[in-house]
């Protein structure tokens, strides 16, 4: 094992000589995150399909329980149970727009890691960066638990568990726990804790900061120790649901799936659960007991737990939804965490939109109206009203707006415009309105996977290292 | 055309305003007060502070700019300024927000009477390289050290020693002066 652990301190050193500038030392951070000696327990697996560019390069790397789809590329790294999701890459003969520029993409565009640890995360998406349009690289970056690099190509970079960077180049950074940045370019910042940040060039700016002390209960992360909170016992607490189904070859799925709906089978589905047509329910999503209607979807290392979603929902990378009602067309962002509880439910209107990032934590029952945005901590109804706005309350803001701590400044319909185009593309991406013969999307394509296993040296030296692996058409 | 040279433009290091390091930023106001009334013929007023070591050296200037820095001590409200700027909001954002939490937004006696007594060494700008020049060099690499590092003044040396400050006002004047006297047009149709 002598390699990994000499491969574990060189990546330590790369990430620490880019964020010097910023005085950040990532070794406490990691050596409580990582047991090496875990590394030979999981196999590593990728998958195979008809609709995607098949390309996998496996080079000095150690690959614990991830899994690979599409054109990746890992060099020099280590990746302990993260989902290198390549099925929305840019694909040869595509047509990129940027500004007033028409891109053609001359091959395939590919995700390449290099100098990097990812613990639990999910990589996803395309680099929306027009400099780099062919490859969507992570260089000498650790990313924590169940945070999401979602087409944000990173250099340099510590992202902090649950913390999601979403089409955004980012280098020299150090992104806080449970942050979420979605800003076009970002270099040598150190952002801290319960940051949620969507910047659209000159259109709109909207910043929230999580009070310390309430995000504390939530997650918190510190130097020497793993991180903790309410999220990390959540999600730990379920852990065992996922061994069965790594620990199976063959599995059959628990419920009836529609033709035209995709279970993939390293998800949990739990009794009583209901799955409609066009529906996508990624690996590492967790459903029981939930409703889920035509169209809606559940991504990676989503919880949909007694709860019923009408249809059309996008329940989006990491977001938990517990003891809740929603409405069509709701759209629950990123990591977003909403706990309504057996004798207090959680009701959302349809067309509502809760932002990424999003803790809805209720002891009482608390209806959403339709077509309401919602941000930050809500615990009760009072502050349901300071983390809220209707949807055509918000389009209507030109001045500089402040409201508890959020602060906004843009043309609010622009902001509005732009989540609701995101949500539409995605729904369309995941196949929410295939017809039988046109919309193709995830949920359609996704369906016949072949699943393949890797495994890295059992002993000596390359112990939990994998081989030089090329795996092509 | 007359052209102007740095020599003839400078002031004097004996005219300026200067205050030993220790002072307090109300010594310096009354420094900068009183060199005003002292050279009262310039057409424009002095703008900063030259703060001077125990052997006469120039180790700091204090400009309007960093006075005003001593009213906004390093509060919660200062930070949280400096935070919002760097997520790319507005001034006027910024100023709404801190109305929000903290109405009454007025300079209090108490305010200026603590910012007076800071000393000046905390809020001077030291000299960086570009802020020197030779008062032998032409006027042209005066005007490109002004122009690149968006200084207000130069400070002037003489074998090593400061001699003197190069204002942008006073730059700015010759300039204006010897552009007057060469007015745009045809040099051909000129008599």
């Amino acid at each position: 094992m002598k390699e990994l652990f000499k491969l574990f301190d060189r990546i330590i050193q790369r990430v620490n000589i880019n964020l010097r500038e910023l005085a950040f030392d990532a070794t406490p951070y990691v050596n409580e995150l990582i047991r090496l000696e875990h590394m030979l327990k999981f196999y590593a697996f990728y998958g195979i399909t008809p609709n995607h560019p098949l390309s996998f390069e496996f080079q000095h790397s150690s690959l614990a329980g991830s899994y690979f789809l599409g054109k990746c590329r890992t060099t020099n790294s280590i990746l302990y149970k993260s989902d290198i999701r390549g099925d929305e890459l840019k694909k040869r003969g595509d047509m990129l727009r940027y500004q007033d520029f028409e891109i053609q993409m001359t091959k395939d565009e590919m995700i390449d890691i290099e100098d990097s640890i990812l613990i639990k995360t999910l990589v996803h998406n395309y680099s929306h960066d027009p400099e780099t349009i062919e490859k969507f690289f992570i260089h000498s970056t650790v990313s924590t638990q169940y945070a999401n690099i979602h087409g944000s190509p990173t250099d340099g970079c510590f992202v902090g568990p649950f913390a999601t960077v979403d089409l955004t180049t980012q280098s020299d950074c150090v992104i806080g726990a449970y942050s979420y940045i979605q800003a076009g370019e970002i270099s040598h910042l150190n952002i801290a804790p319960g940051t949620i940040w969507v910047r659209g060039g000159d259109a709109f700016n909207f910043l929230y900061r999580y009070p310390a002390e309430a995000l504390r209960r939530y997650i918190h992360f510190e130097a020497g120790q793993a991180p903790q909170g309410v999220f990390m016992d959540f999600v730990e607490s379920r852990k065992h649901e996922f061994q069965r189904i790594y620990d199976v070859v063959h599995i059959e799925p628990s419920v009836p799936v529609p033709p035209t709906a995709s279970l993939d089978r390293y998800a949990v589905v739990r009794p009583k659960t209901r799955i409609n047509e066009n529906v996508l329910v990624a690996q590492r999503a967790y459903l029981e007991n939930s409703w889920m209607g035509k169209g809606a979807n559940a991504q990676e290392n989503c919880y949909i737990i007694n709860s019923r979603l009408e249809g059309f929902n996008v329940t989006a990378h990491g977001a938990k939804i517990i003891e809740a009602d929603l409405g069509q067309n709701v759209f629950v962002g990123f990591n977003s965490f909403l706990q309504g509880k057996p004798d207090a439910r959680l009701s959302i209107g349809p067309d509502s939109i809760v932002m990424p990032h999003t803790i809805i934590d209720i002891d009482q029952p608390l209806a959403i109206p339709a077509g309401r945005l919602v941000w930050g901590l809500v615990t009760d109804a009072a502050s349901f009203e300071t983390h809220s706005m209707s949807l055509a309350e918000f389009s209507k803001l030109e001045r500089p707006t402040s409201k508890g701590d959020m602060c906004f400044e843009g043309k609010g319909a622009a902001f509005v415009q732009a989540f609701r185009d995101r949500i539409q593309h995605i729904l369309e991406a995941n196949g929410a309105f295939y017809d039988g013969e046109q919309n193709k999307g995830h949920a359609q394509k996704n369906q016949n996977i072949s699943f393949n296993t890797i495994q890295p040296y059992p002993k000596g030296r390359l112990e939990g290292l994998y081989p030089t692996i090329l795996i092509k058409p | 055309m007359k052209e102007f040279t740095i020599k003839e433009l400078l002031v004097p290091l004996s005219e300026y305003a200067t205050v030993p390091i220790g002072a307090t930023v109300y010594d310096a106001i009354l420094a900068l007060e009183k060199t005003q009334e002292d050279f009262d013929h310039a057409k424009y007023r002095h703008r900063a502070v030259l703060v001077l070591d125990d052997k006469g050296q120039v180790v700091g200037k204090l400009s309007q700019l960093d006075v005003l820095d001593a009213l906004e001590p390093e509060t919660d409200e200062s930070q949280e300024a400096g935070l919002l700027s760097r997520f790319g909001f507005s001034a006027n954002l910024i100023w709404a927000v801190q109305r929000e939490k903290r109405p009454d937004g007025s300079l209090s006696e108490a305010h200026l009477r603590e910012a007076a007594c800071l000393e000046v060494e905390n809020f001077m700008k030291r000299p960086a390289e570009g802020e020197f020049v030779d008062q032998e060099a032409p006027l042209k690499q005066a005007i490109h050290q002004l122009i690149v590092g968006h200084h207000f003044s130069l400070l002037v040396t003489h074998e090593k020693r400061i001699v003197g400050i190069l204002r942008l006002t006073d730059v700015f004047a010759a300039v204006f002066h010897m552009m007057k006297h060469t007015p745009p047009g045809n040099d051909e149709e000129r008599p």
